[in-house]
């Protein structure tokens, strides 16, 4: 566990979390195991449902699909570690695709896959274009592909996308419980302080509410004169606004275990949290569609506008009370 | 490995020494960075236009020899540039111009032919295959433009991110690349663009049609290129306003240098041009995928970044330009922390150097992203995790030199969103 001489040796820390009990502890057993017990057990329903039901009762396997795919967007902030070794986090979920990479991957597999190509073994080894709930969304959803494909081809393809799912799940889920979680609990040379660790989750806070708001809403949104809705995050499966609100459901969470110590801050947080959420559940639009609709447009400005207000007190009030800046994250650079 | 260590173990010692004998000015590690920021664009200048007078060359006087001397002054020309994209992220000055210049990827088929494996237009890019260079006039959200003069303006004000889609290339290093080389049809197997010097030659000589059209395309691009790079080399100078911006504040402009080596370490060059090619298996996104110079591309790239912490540029002419560093101030707060960057950035310089010297004798950076290819993969995860691991010691510099709340310009990830800490 981390004791109180790892902070005090630790560099340049500010005041206030020498005095806190480190958070990454109570967060990981709390939070991060349950979201990665949960997306392993649903993956695996996911994996089973497509075997058996595919071809005989496809909305057994689609509703599958939705509970599974949650417990990713639910899992997804939680992107270092073991999601960031290897290609584990992009094989199961690869977007945005700016370059149009996943229907060009998944219609080149339902043209030329042979059994061989398909095996758990060689599906591995697969762009992660093809992989993932994102190909799934494209290969179970798009209407164009609809009656073009042969359902056993579909099906087949589904199975070895499921099932691979289904084996990084399971993985991620082996690492959360045992050596990654001993990592985020005790100095290593992974986060030789407290501070570190505590940074690590509060970059998963700042770079989770960054992706709902450049990518989510920011995407589809484009211009006022060029609205993009095909952007919009896994629309095929009408699931765009699902996973803004079930992502602000989760960093909310993370936000107040990280503001534990420090009441107004929490209660700013959880103000702004419960009028964002209300506000998207109330867009009444799962495509996100309305983005073309200067009405409906307006109130999905007003949610990105919500988040930016977030953004701010995170960066302005919960960094500085925590002694950490949000760092480097992925989505730097263009 | 034991000779890297004995250096940055002595260096560190002599680091330790000079700074209880004389701190470390922050306004002078500023200025040091400012004066390799000037050599690397002045350098980049300098290599453009030697390749702005092949190029004319080749239009004078098409041969596959005027062809090969402009491909050889384009390769020239990318070794500064790329040393100096570490300037990108924390300079907002640099970071708004960078996409004149050095923007990718691109779909190649808004300027000129290609295969019909290319496809049309996409979802995302109405433009994907426009072909500038066969057609005098186009449409573009309902106005007709006329493309019949190819100028430097029609370039970067009408066709570059041509319909708001970034893919819409039209000018920089990129564009200038594809009218050398042409497409990649290698696929994963070994090789470059093939085009044939015949693409610029005149009357029934000329291959692929408009070959004057192509060659004025060129030849804007090129120009733009170095009037470009012209204007940067001047934000440097003594009075440039990138060099004032840099020196109005001091622990900003540290922060700055920091974000520059941590954003382009991480999410630009592990992620985005190294780690998605792996994952996806695609040779398109090859950083320099016409010219297969990629290789090259994250070398200098990681070169840029070391050369920045350590505070010195070696310029094209030998010149060294050298003193106190970032290394320096943080030395001083903590020797050991120090010695860790040093180390960091030295085993990702070596496996970015076996990225080079492996496609330098034969096995291609396309190869490398191949499907299975288990020796390319492994290549370039051990550059990609270098950079991601160094890039953890840049957050612990940070908190030594305690520039945690400072915010900066041009950084998405350290920038706060309404910028209100002070």
């Amino acid at each position: 566990m981390w004791k109180s001489y790892t902070l005090a040796l630790s560099l340049a820390l500010s005041a206030p979390s020498l005095m806190a009990a480190p958070l990454a502890p109570e967060i990981t057993t709390s939070q991060i195991q349950p979201a990665f017990a949960a997306l392993a057990q649903r993956a695996d329903s996911l994996a089973h449902r497509t075997t058996t039901h595919c071809l005989s009762d496809p909305a057994q396997m689609t509703q599958a699909y939705h509970d599974a795919f949650d417990a990713w967007i639910a899992a997804s902030h939680w992107r270092f570690g073991p999601t960031e070794t290897n290609t584990r986090g992009f094989s199961l979920a690869f977007w945005p695709d700016n370059r149009g990479k996943t229907p060009n991957a998944v219609r080149a597999l339902l043209a030329k896959a042979t059994p061989e190509t398909l095996k758990p073994a060689n599906f591995a080894d697969q762009s992660v274009a093809a992989k993932g709930f994102y190909a799934l969304d494209f290969l179970l959803f798009d209407v164009d592909l609809q009656g073009k494909v042969p359902s056993q081809n579909r099906c087949d393809l589904a199975q070895a996308i499921t099932h691979d799912i289904a084996r990084i799940a399971a993985i991620l889920n082996t690492e959360w419980q045992h050596e990654f979680a001993s990592l985020m609990t005790a100095p290593s040379a992974r986060y030789a302080t407290a501070a570190e660790a505590t940074q690590e989750l509060f970059k998963a806070l700042t770079t989770g509410l960054q992706l709902n708001d450049d990518l989510r809403l920011g995407r589809p949104l484009g211009t006022f004169d060029r609205p993009r809705p095909k952007r919009a995050e896994a629309y095929r499966s009408e699931r765009s606004l699902r996973h803004l609100m079930v992502s602000l459901e989760n960093l909310h969470l993370l936000a107040l275990a990280l503001a534990v110590e420090a009441p107004e801050v929490r209660s700013t947080l959880d103000r702004q949290f419960y009028r964002v959420i209300s506000r998207a559940a109330r867009l009444d639009d799962p495509t996100l569609a309305g983005v073309s609709d200067p009405q409906k447009r307006l109130r999905i400005e007003a949610v990105k506008q919500g988040i930016q207000d977030l953004r701010s007190t995170v960066a302005t009030q919960l960094g500085p009370h925590l002694g950490v800046s949000a760092g480097f994250n992925s989505l730097d650079g263009d | 490995m034991i000779s890297t260590a004995l250096r940055a173990s002595t260096a560190a010692a002599l680091c330790l020494a000079a700074s209880s004998a004389f701190a470390v000015e922050k306004a002078d590690v500023l200025n040091t960075y400012a004066d390799i920021a000037a050599a690397k664009y002045d350098d980049s200048l300098l290599t453009a236009k030697i390749l702005q007078a092949a190029v004319d060359a080749l239009i004078a006087t098409p041969s596959a020899e005027t062809l090969q001397a402009a491909r050889d002054a384009w390769f020239a020309a990318r070794v500064p540039y790329q040393q100096s994209e570490v300037f990108r992220f924390g300079n907002a000055i640099v970071d708004d111009w960078e996409g004149k210049v050095n923007a990718w990827p691109l779909d190649e088929g808004l300027i000129d032919y290609v295969d019909a494996s290319y496809g049309g237009a996409t979802d995302e890019n109405a433009f994907a295959a426009l072909n500038v260079v066969a057609n005098p006039t186009f449409t573009l959200s309902g106005k007709t433009i006329d493309t019949s003069d190819i100028t430097p303006a029609l370039l970067e004000g009408d066709l570059h991110e041509a319909d708001g889609v970034e893919a819409n290339v039209a000018t920089g290093y990129h564009a200038v690349e594809f009218l050398l080389w042409g497409q990649d049809l290698n696929g994963t197997e070994h090789g470059a663009g093939n085009r044939s010097w015949t693409d610029y030659a005149t009357g029934a000589d000329c291959t692929n049609g408009n070959c004057e059209r192509r060659g004025d395309y060129l030849k804007a691009a090129t120009d733009l290129l170095v009037s470009d790079l012209e204007w940067m080399a001047a934000q440097w100078t003594a009075k440039g306003d990138a060099r004032s911006t840099l020196l109005s504040d001091e622990d900003a402009g540290i922060s700055a240098i920091l974000t520059g080596m941590g954003s382009l370490s991480y999410g630009e060059t592990a992620g985005e041009r190294m780690r998605l090619g792996v994952m996806l298996n695609d040779p398109e996104e090859e950083h320099s995928c016409f010219a297969d110079n990629t290789h090259n591309d994250h070398y200098y790239d990681g070169l840029g970044v070391q050369n920045v912490y350590l505070g010195q540029y070696v310029r094209v002419d030998g010149t060294l330009i050298s003193g106190p560093s970032v290394s320096d101030l943080v030395s001083a707060e903590n020797a050991a922390l120090d010695l860790e960057v040093r180390g960091k950035l030295s085993t990702t310089m070596r496996a970015l150097g076996q990225i080079k010297t492996a496609a330098e004798s034969g096995f291609s950076y396309d190869q490398m992203l191949a499907a299975g290819n288990a020796k390319g993969e492994a290549l370039i995860m051990s550059g990609v995790n270098g950079l991601i691991d160094q890039t953890r010691s840049f957050e612990r510099a940070i908190v030594a030199l305690d520039l945690n709340n400072v915010a900066i310009e041009g950084s998405d990830s350290l920038d706060n969103p309404n910028a209100v800490f002070q």
